[in-house]
């Protein structure tokens, strides 16, 4: 594990940097506030040794800067000083400090105090990543593993945001099963959501790294792809059909002649973009390419309200 | 020779304190001494210099940066002479400053003479 010795005074610092390096922490050294604060910037830095006294900014103005950063790693920090009064451990640990040894330091009692330390940041590490796990749970959905109806509108919008700014489209494709009700109540829903599953495995494969794909409803697929005018989208959900279409979907011992539809749209022509109209009109583009006989793509023109189609192949 | 652990010579160094405080390894130890001794010299001249131009901040300053170092190779009189220096020099005290520094340069003096007699060397059982 990382350490930090942020300590002006030669001898107290070799003292400490040999018994760290003894103990096996990876030692990283500062002689001063600033060369603390610019090394503690380093995220994988967790554990830091502050001398209270050093020229700069001192031992007490990094832990209180520290303390002030957000969406910070946590970093767990000894002031050591020299001054060993109540009022200074209590102006010390006031700061920021976790913990606080007066010099010169008893190196069995060091050793022992970084153990706690260290059993605060494993602490923290594994809160953080039950953190991660369960927003990743509430953020995607339990049978298909892709983004939930939520967290793919939130993208969408956020992408508006951001291509609003860079001045880039953004394109959307919704897309459904054809007959996937009849695949349901024929097979059956275990038979139907592997079909499911089989047909989202090629469609991911088939889109960009950049693109984000989320069930919008039972077998609405809704895909937001950032940069993408109308005529890329319109190409990228050619693909995704196709693909579906070439050849049966295996689920269970059947293969199913499935094919999907798409409707698609993009914010190029929209001014001022929003998803909830770009979701429309890709929805609106897909309730026509069902109409007109499933298994193609239809395109929305956000300007003019007219459909572009693009035949079955 | 002087015995390592008689108590006199203890106050200027303690050598069974600093080499625990080294995991026994004399050598380093060495090496660490050696550094005290060029970082003194550099001091000295600094605190005459401060005392000379009445530079009270400089003085309790080194005093303090003193202490610290000597505290850490457990050179008792040699912390206490440098203490007494940072007080001076908060206290605005020239005489006590003065006494003080004569006081850091007789205890240096000991010093050196004694590690040359006895260098360090690893701990006894």
């Amino acid at each position: 594990m990382k350490i930090l010795i942020a300590e002006d005074d030669l001898i107290n610092s070799r003292i400490l940097e040999k018994n760290l390096k003894n103990w096996g922490y990876e030692v990283v050294i500062a002689r001063s506030g600033e060369a603390a604060w610019e090394c503690l910037q380093d995220e994988t830095l967790r554990l830091a040794i502050l001398d209270w006294m050093m020229p700069g900014m001192d031992g007490t103005e990094i832990c209180k800067k520290i303390r002030r950063k957000k969406n910070y790693r946590y970093t767990y920090i000894i002031l050591l000083s020299a001054k060993d009064r109540k009022q200074d451990i209590i102006a010390g640990l006031s700061s920021g400090a976790d913990d606080y040894m007066t010099k010169p330091v008893n190196f069995l009692e060091l050793r022992a105090r970084l153990q706690t330390g260290r059993r605060i940041i494993d602490l923290e590490d594994k809160l953080l990543f039950v953190q991660r796990q369960l927003k990743d749970l509430a953020s995607r959905d339990s049978l298909t593993r892709l983004w939930n109806r939520v967290e793919i509108v939130r993208f969408l919008g956020e992408e508006l945001e951001r291509s609003h700014r860079e001045k880039k489209p953004v394109g959307v494709i919704m897309l459904d099963i054809d007959y996937f009700k009849k695949i349901n109540d024929f097979y059956g829903h275990d038979l139907g959501d592997e079909a499911l599953l089989q047909i989202i495995s090629r469609i991911a494969k088939k889109v960009r790294k950049s693109d984000k794909i989320g069930r919008y409803g039972g077998d609405e697929i809704l895909i937001v792809l950032p940069n993408c005018n109308v005529l890329e989208v319109r190409k990228i959900a050619e693909r995704l059909r196709t693909s579906v279409a070439r050849r049966g979907i295996k689920a269970g011992t059947e293969l199913l002649p499935v094919t999907i539809s798409a409707g698609c749209a993009s914010s190029d022509s929209l001014s001022p973009p929003s998803a909830e109209k770009l979701i429309r009109s890709a929805d609106a583009a897909l309730l026509q390419a069902k109409n007109q006989g499933r298994n193609c793509t239809v395109v929305h023109d956000l300007a003019v309200e007219t459909f572009g189609e693009v035949k079955n192949a | 020779m002087p015995n390592h652990a008689h108590p006199d010579w203890n106050l200027t160094i303690n050598y069974q304190e600093v080499l625990e405080r080294v995991g026994g390894d004399a050598s380093f130890l060495e090496e660490l001494l050696k550094m005290y001794i060029d970082d003194y010299n550099e001091k000295s001249r600094l605190i005459k210099d401060a005392i000379h131009r009445q530079d009270f901040v400089a003085v309790q300053k080194l005093g303090h940066s003193l202490k610290g170092s000597s505290a850490n190779l457990s050179l008792a009189s040699l912390q206490k002479a440098s203490l007494a220096l940072e007080l001076a020099g908060r206290d605005e005290n020239l005489v006590q400053a003065q006494k003080a520094l004569a006081c850091l340069e007789t205890e240096f003096a000991k010093l050196k003479d004694y590690l040359q007699q006895n260098p360090p060397r690893p701990e006894e059982d």
